[in-house]
């Protein structure tokens, strides 16, 4: 791209002198061009994401006095979030949920990818709908039929009791943080599948036929081909699921019980009946500013491991 | 093209691009569509809003109403009174809303509500004067909340898995260890933690101090191992209950009246500490929009024709003096009420208006209990 308007780019404004100064600015600027393209994408994302972020950041450095906010800058916000272990301790079950949740889903996924990538052959694209079906109804009708799942009297529970199995319904199923993985497993499975297929599907054939002649078996083929070449994918399903599951609180409100409470719950009712606008954005923006360090960190470990490898 | 010929196309992967794009256009167009064309339908209707608790959100309370404006307002419903009240700061203007009496003080003193006019409200003359004659509630004799209806926060419980062993019905069984993982408990704090203040004995005139304050942390951490799950929504503390799951939760006469009404074994408990009692109504938006259908709602939810289905239907008491007298006596103590609110009321502990500030540090305090510290 660059090679061709800097050689187009001298042509142009010789042999098409009219027009006004933007308008000749606008013709050899390859990067003014482009965001003329993309300016409708920023526009939006200035309003609805910069904006409100921005907004966010200011508030969390004020202070919240009654039914008003007063604007005086102070740092109280943030350090009540690093001191007080109320949120250290919903951090690190917020923390264990998503982070269990990321790696279950992406366990469970990568069979259903392989299997669609490698042993299916015809009607590929109805096999990647079917697997997707999950995302054809609301997130919340998901969340509700997994109560009814999972419920005491739910179909998990019925389920076992009429198979004699138990005698006692098992209480730890809704209401528990193992709901709220569970939940979120199944919600976000598509995320996983998606990324992981894309990238097995690239792998070249040719690489494990190669394996095989030299002397390679299934496992070792799996091992030394299959799996690193589609790690990109597993990081990409990886971060996909943990970042948004890392902010969920829909789920922890409706299966999680009082032991399955993520920080998104806290923040959530900081703007609600706890009324604390300010701590709630200090809170928000920590959460996301460890969450992309965390993230940053997952990426750049894995490039390191790729460069020793080669 | 016909729709078939495309569908078949599409199989045959005969449809042309254009033809694809042509089709998922006429989708997206009719997609976006949808969501306008009832409202321009609807426009010529009524379009108030009534910002109410969930379960009050249906036309039964709005028969009046309805015969006026021939359909019920829209309505937007909250979890509990402060997220209401807190939405309405951050901008949302409805026409009228739904706090309870301890809240109303805290209500007015943000500035965000106008008092009804009673000389609009046919029904003004019905309405039992000490249920409007509140702290903070009357302003040159006209009131900022219309009193709908009152009624009492207590433990419904299972007859047959609660075991009294022939001691009085007490708040103490949201508080026994046999039934861990088993209760339930209303998840704001405007109802649990004036409970725990029941339960620990704090007389509600010193609901404020510190000492007050400490012994009702107190029980509510107690309580938090035994309770299975905090919730605002009536209906899953309902179905708990009725599978078996919960074996008495706290609720309002409402959960009890529902559940009796299927036939299921429960009772609304008259705990020898006395109940939590309340009164709850209707106040109008200082920026409503649509005034003269603000006093219409209210007017209809202090109808009697609203206050029969709220005493049959959900077993509140009701503000208007005439709704009682489609029940007799034995009905009405049935059902935990009696035609003198005073009665239940005062037998009960009535809640008393709050300030800002202990709100806020109740709040908190009750939510680090829940995620629990």
């Amino acid at each position: 791209m660059v090679d061709a308007t800097s050689l187009s780019e001298p042509e142009l404004t010789e042999s098409r002198p009219r027009g006004g100064r933007l308008a000749t600015l606008f013709r050899r600027s390859e990067s003014l061009r482009g965001y003329a393209l993309l300016s409708p994408t920023l526009a939006v994302m200035a309003l609805a994401m910069c904006a409100p972020t921005a907004m966010m950041v200011a508030l969390s450095f004020w202070v919240q006095s009654g039914f008003d906010i007063t604007m005086t800058f102070t740092l109280d916000n943030y350090a009540k979030v690093f001191t007080n272990p109320i949120f250290e301790a919903l951090f690190l079950r917020t923390l264990m949920i998503s982070g269990t949740c990321a790696l279950a889903t992406v366990l469970i996924s990568y069979p259903m990818a392989y299997y669609v990538a490698f042993h299916v052959h015809r009607r590929k694209l109805a096999w990647v709908i079917m697997m997707t079906l999950p995302f054809w109804t609301s997130y919340l009708l998901r969340v509700f039929s997994w109560k009814v799942v999972l419920g005491y009297n739910g179909a998990i529970n019925s389920g076992l009791m009429s198979l004699g199995l138990i005698s006692e319904p098992l209480e730890f199923l809704l209401y528990s943080p193992e709901a709220v993985i569970i939940t979120l497993a199944h919600a976000w499975a598509a995320f996983a599948i998606l990324p992981i297929y894309v990238s097995l599907e690239k792998i070249d054939r040719s690489l494990l036929e190669a394996a095989a002649d030299l002397g390679d078996g299934a496992v070792a083929r799996f091992l030394r081909i299959t799996l690193p070449l589609s790690m990109p994918g597993v990081i990409a399903a990886l971060l996909l699921i943990f970042i948004p599951t890392f902010g969920d609180f829909v789920t922890p409100a409706l299966v999680g019980g009082p032991d399955g409470m993520m920080l998104a719950n806290i923040v959530q009712k900081m703007f609600g009946k706890l009324n604390d606008w300010p701590l709630g954005s200090a809170l928000a923006i920590s959460m996301m500013i460890i969450v992309s360090i965390m993230c940053g960190g997952l990426i750049w470990v894995t490039r390191q491991i790729k460069e020793r490898a080669i | 093209m016909q729709i078939k010929d495309k569908v078949k196309a599409f199989h045959d992967g005969a449809l042309s691009r254009r033809d694809m794009l042509n089709g998922l256009a006429a989708i997206g167009v009719g997609v976006a569509m949808a969501p306008i064309l009832p409202r321009t339908a609807r426009a010529a209707g009524s379009d108030a809003i009534y910002f109410t608790w969930g379960g009050y959100d249906i036309p039964d309370l709005f028969k009046p109403y309805i015969e006026k404006h021939g359909e019920a307002p829209s309505f937007a419903t909250f979890g509990g009174s402060e997220e209401g009240l807190t939405k309405m700061r951050a901008g949302y203007v409805v026409d009228v809303s739904h706090p309870c009496n301890q809240a109303v003080p805290r209500w007015v003193a943000t500035g965000l509500f106008q008092t009804a006019d009673p000389s609009r409200l046919s029904n003004w003359s019905d309405v039992i004067p000490s249920l409007y004659e509140l702290e903070g509630n009357m302003a040159d004799g006209r009131p900022y909340m219309v009193p709908m209806e009152w009624g009492q926060t207590s433990v419904t419980y299972r007859t047959d898995l609660v075991d009294l062993q022939g001691e009085p019905e007490s708040w103490g069984i949201l508080w026994d260890e046999r039934y861990k993982g088993r209760l339930g408990s209303l998840a704001s704090a405007a109802d649990a933690w004036w409970v725990g203040a029941i339960y620990a004995g704090v007389d509600f005139e010193n609901m404020a101090s510190d000492e007050a304050f400490e012994k009702i942390a107190a029980v509510m951490r107690e309580q938090r191992p035994l309770i299975r799950t905090y919730t605002d929504e009536t209906t899953s503390l309902e179905q708990a209950l009725a599978s078996g799951e919960m074996v008495a939760a706290m609720t309002w006469n409402e959960s009890a009246a529902a559940l009796k009404n299927q036939g299921l074994p429960v009772k609304f408990a008259a705990p020898k500490e006395g109940a939590l009692t309340w009164v709850c109504g209707a106040m109008i938006h200082k920026e409503a929009p649509n005034i003269d259908l603000a006093h219409d709602i209210i007017d209809s939810l202090i109808s009697t024709d609203t206050g029969k289905f709220l005493i049959g239907e959900y077993g509140y008491g009701h503000s208007n003096a005439k709704s009682f007298e489609a029940f007799s006596e034995e009905d009405l103590a049935a059902k935990g009420l009696s035609s003198n609110p005073n009665d239940i009321l005062a037998a009960g502990k009535f809640q008393i208006p709050q300030s800002q500030e202990f709100e806020t540090r109740m709040n908190q305090e009750f939510e680090n209990i829940k995620a629990g510290f």
